[in-house]
């Protein structure tokens, strides 16, 4: 086995069987299972349309995974800095990059984990309607380039920062501005800075090309821009991470 | 040929000189202590020297090869034991030094992972939790995760660190085997005791630059520090330190290590002393020790106390 490897299974291990990584996935799966309850249980929620629930919810999936990868990648870095137990990894005979590139491995893993903890909750949603497989395969193709973006983003901010907390507040923010136009009224996404805005944004691109292919029924090929946008994203993110990480010191 | 030559190291981070004349050498089957006040840069030094930080002045050779260009090799022949001792708590103690055997490309046989565990003492909970480990257990693990590919060159911070007596006598015999055998061992601790049943030299770090290096003999022959006395009452006494003649005073639980101010002799103490009504159950001569010398080194303020 290659030390990216070990490394990678290592990650995994990390937030499969520590009690901190338990802990994320468990606040994961409570806020699906809570929106779950909100779109299935309340009255004018269970009114929505089959579509809607299942775009609403693949959304939703894709910005706490993100949330999450950031974590990940945040706590693969500067948190295993904090705890002490980085530098005795950076200390093994192998080439800074095969180690990064195993912690990357461990934040894929980890998406890998909470795609397939997701399922069940877009089937919980979607099962009644026909969008179900759409709504799976758009979270698979289109969601993962953007939440390794963050994981990603998190291992580079990890890798620059001082501290694991100062890390979290500078990766929330990415988040919370990526996620804003999600939240902001049409009125201001359709002003010029929104539309720009929009145009660069991966994580809305990938929720506006949810919105096409689910509501809309656009096919899924022709929602390549927006994974090019994404993967562009991820290209520009994973270089970042590979120069932070190269230069970290101990 | 030394195993660990540092010679003239700077180091700035983030502009700020933080090392700026540090030169040390550890041989083949030496115990070398790293003594310093805390910040004085020793466990900069460390990192300067593994490669772990950039140095803007000085040469560092690790078994001859400078650990910028060749870090691969030093890696695979030398142990560490860093200053703070992360572990992975979901790992048990095995599965933890069969991954960084694996790392070394070594299978847990290979490794001698019991063997390793057995030399620290931790065969008994081997297949236990990290997690369930105590501070002193997680040092003892740390310390045989350093031990992993029979390194040549040992660089341990603090290795007795939380450790009880019997460990600390443990991984001070561990040590000696060690040394015996042939493989170099810096050293980086506050506890002198270790350093003097363990160290053949020693090197002293403050502000960022070697002050002092010889063995332990020729430090405290070359210093000027004071006689230091040990005392044992049966009480606590009500000021040690108006007793004339006496200078710095040391609380080690129920004794009191003093030291006579420069000139005084001890002829002129006691008998103030005695004549205090204290009752005295024992007096032991400690001599001119490592501990006078370092303190009169560092600089460290005078303190008068009980």
């Amino acid at each position: 086995m290659t030390p990216a490897t070990l490394i990678a299974r290592k990650e995994a291990g990390e937030l499969l069987f520590s009690l901190r990584g338990l802990a994320w996935l468990l606040a994961l799966c409570a806020a699906l299972s809570s929106f779950t309850l909100l779109l299935v249980g309340s009255t004018e929620l269970s009114l929505l349309d089959n579509a809607q629930v299942v775009c609403d919810m693949a959304g939703l999936i894709t910005v706490l995974a993100s949330l999450l990868a950031l974590i990940v990648g945040i706590d693969a870095t500067a948190g295993e800095r904090e705890r002490g137990s980085l530098v005795p990894l950076l200390l093994i005979p192998t080439p800074r990059r095969m180690i990064l590139l195993g912690k990357l491995g461990g934040i894929l893993i980890a998406w890998i984990a909470m795609f397939l903890l997701s399922i069940p909750y877009l089937w919980a949603v979607g099962s009644t309607g026909q969008n179900l497989a759409e709504g799976v395969a758009l979270v698979a193709i289109l969601g993962t380039p953007v939440v390794l973006t963050f994981g990603f983003l998190g291992m580079a901010l990890g890798s620059w920062m001082p501290s694991a907390r100062a890390c979290l507040m500078t990766g929330m923010i990415a988040l919370a501005v990526s996620a804003s136009p999600l939240v902001i009224g049409p009125s201001l996404r359709q002003s010029a800075i929104g539309r720009i805005f929009d145009a660069i944004n991966p994580l809305s691109g990938t929720v506006n090309a949810y919105d096409a292919v689910i509501i809309d029924g656009k096919p899924i090929i022709a929602q390549w821009p927006g994974l090019v946008l994404a993967l562009a994203w991820l290209a520009i993110v994973l270089a970042s991470a590979v120069a932070a990480f190269d230069r970290l010191s101990r | 040929m030394d195993l660990l030559d540092v010679n003239n190291l700077a180091v700035r981070i983030a502009d700020k000189p933080i090392l700026t004349d540090v030169s040390l050498s550890v041989s083949a089957g030496e115990i070398v202590g790293l003594l310093g006040p805390n910040g004085a840069g020793k466990s900069t030094t460390i990192a300067a020297m593994l490669g772990l930080l950039p140095r803007q002045q000085g040469t560092v050779a690790v078994l001859g090869q400078d650990p910028a260009r060749a870090p691969f090799t030093i890696y695979r022949n030398i142990g560490v034991l860093p200053e703070q001792n992360g572990l992975y708590d979901w790992m048990s103690g095995e599965d933890y030094l069969a991954f960084f055997a694996a790392l070394h490309g070594l299978s847990p046989e290979s490794a001698m992972i019991a063997a390793r565990l057995g030399a620290v003492g931790l065969s008994p909970r081997r297949g236990q939790r990290i997690g369930t480990y105590s501070r002193g257990m997680r040092q003892r693990l740390g310390l045989a995760r350093a031990l992993i590919g029979a390194p040549r060159l040992l660089v341990l911070d603090e290795p007795t660190n939380g450790l009880d007596p019997r460990g600390r006598h443990e991984v001070h015999a561990l040590l000696r085997d060690l040394a015996a055998q042939g493989t170099g061992i810096l050293m980086c601790t506050h506890l002198l005791d270790d350093v003097e049943r363990l160290c053949r030299r020693v090197v002293v770090i403050a502000d960022g630059r070697t002050r002092a290096e010889g063995t332990i003999p020729d430090l405290v022959a070359r210093s000027e520090g004071a006689s230091r006395y040990r005392l044992r009452l049966a009480a606590p006494p009500p000021s040690l330190a108006a007793v004339r003649g006496v200078g710095r005073i040391r609380q080690e639980g129920e004794t009191w290590m003093i030291e006579l101010e420069p000139g005084a002799a001890a002829e002129t103490v006691w008998p103030e002393l005695f004549g205090r009504g204290w009752k005295i159950v024992e007096i032991r001569d400690e001599g001119r020790g490592l501990e006078s010398f370092y303190l009169s080194l560092t600089g460290l303020p005078e303190r008068k106390a009980a």
